[in-house]
């Protein structure tokens, strides 16, 4: 009589599941998800393509104004100091005048993002992009609490330690039972870390899909509001400032020197980092007899 | 033609061809750890060796993307060449982990019908 009972207990740590369950829980979990992720992202651009051509004309000019001038920073170099001087003139100018502004009357106003209709705008927009990702989220929990609470759904590959279990097994009150046993909520969370790189095959790399971004902004939310308005005409006194600050070293200063090391006439000069580095001027009248000379000497 | 200075170098870069070729990284990679973890799941990989097979896929991934799409040369696509190399690892591991254990359950036999259990228990015992 003992040995069937051996048998027996041997047996029962070798557990299996009905594949119904793999038919009717497993698998639909995982479809639900991908496709609430994609009608989630569809609505995502539904609402914010409503918002989107709101912008106005001065709106826009804004923004690129203030584009223009870090991008003159960034590639400035790459145009001669004449052409440099006359643009960060000119844009320095008109940010301190704030020409660019979108009405130059109100300019040194603090405006007030509840009586600003634009702001308002923004903030509803913040809402409702919010809206649009908690329900999916709740109701999809709310399902698998309700339907598959406490089913066990599938078994991990590999071992884990006991801390685990209480996150492999929500809703599972088993003591005894292996860690590797993953319950259906747990299973929930697996696909919510793990379909978030299936949405960016589906859906390219901006998708609103994945619940995890948007608990991230919700955490964020408290620290800055994003429908704050910006203050433009602070951005653009800023970028004046910056502008002035920016030295201009042009590309080709010594482009003599570098083709001639490139083909392999010349050496490379040690302190060329530090010529660089100068304003003005970065090769020597000296240092250009040198190059004439050893391109001389090569050719006859 | 890059110059020697740093600050120079790095507004060689288009910014947006930069997030561009991350972007197709990071496409391979998620496609990728997919296809591996079923692989793994289906080749019935259990503890550790899942995990070296990760890394040795996403090495070898690695390597098809620095030999192929850059030719060997990933300084021209990329401000810090060795992008390529870490660039969504960790990233692709969740659904490597996703895929394997739904493959590995459905292949490796965790789903049996009842009858089947019934069935070795009737042969063992009668």
């Amino acid at each position: 009589m003992s040995q069937p009972l051996t048998s027996m207990l041997v047996e029962s740590q070798a557990l299996y599941l009905d594949p119904a369950i793999r038919d009717w829980v497993l698998i639909p979990i995982m479809v639900v998800m991908v496709l609430v992720g994609i009608f989630r992202d569809q609505v995502t651009l539904l609402i914010g393509s409503t918002s989107g051509k709101k912008a106005g004309i001065k709106a826009i000019r804004e923004t690129k104004a203030l584009t223009r001038g870090v991008t003159l920073r960034n590639y400035g170099n790459n145009i001669p100091s004449s052409s440099f001087l006359i643009r960060k003139n000119y844009l320095c100018s008109s940010y301190k005048k704030g020409d660019f502004l979108k009405n130059p009357a109100s300019a040194n106003q603090v405006v007030n993002p509840m009586t600003d209709p634009a702001g308002m705008e923004m903030m509803m927009e913040g809402m409702k992009k919010n809206f649009a990702m908690i329900i999916p989220q709740t109701v999809i929990m709310g399902w698998i609490n309700f339907f598959f609470s406490g089913f066990v759904l599938i078994k991990l590959p590999f071992p884990l330690t006991l801390r685990f279990k209480t996150m492999l097994q929500r809703g599972v009150e088993t003591p005894d039972m292996d860690v590797t046993w993953v319950s259906s909520l747990s299973w929930y969370f697996l696909n919510l870390f793990g379909l978030r790189s299936i949405f960016t095959l589906l859906l390219g790399e901006d998708n609103a899909a994945d619940g995890m971004r948007d608990m991230a902004a919700m955490s964020q939310m408290g620290a800055a509001s994003p429908g704050q308005p910006q203050d433009f005409n602070k951005l653009f006194l800023a970028e004046s400032e910056n502008l002035e600050l920016t030295p201009h070293n042009w590309e080709l200063d010594d482009i003599e020197v570098r083709l001639l090391v490139k083909y392999g006439k010349r050496e490379l000069v040690d302190n060329k980092d530090i010529i660089e580095m100068e304003d003005i001027s970065p090769i020597s009248s000296n240092d250009l007899s040198d190059v004439k000379g050893k391109s001389k000497k090569k050719r006859t | 033609m890059a110059s020697q200075s740093p600050q120079n170098q790095a507004s060689l870069y288009v910014p947006e061809n930069v997030v561009h070729n991350t972007k197709t990284i990071t496409f391979i990679r998620s496609s990728m750890s997919a296809i591996n973890g079923s692989a793994a799941g289906i080749l019935g990989l259990t503890g550790y060796s899942g995990f070296i097979f990760y890394a040795l896929t996403a090495l070898f991934t690695s390597f098809l993307i620095w030999s192929v799409k850059t030719n060997t040369h990933p300084g021209i696509y990329f401000r810090n060449g060795s992008d390529v190399w870490t660039e969504g690892v960790f990233g692709g591991l969740f659904s490597y982990v996703l895929f394997w254990t739904l493959l590995y359950g459905i292949v490796h036999g965790t789903y049996k019908t009842i009858m089947v259990h019934l069935h070795k228990w009737f042969m063992a015992n009668f």
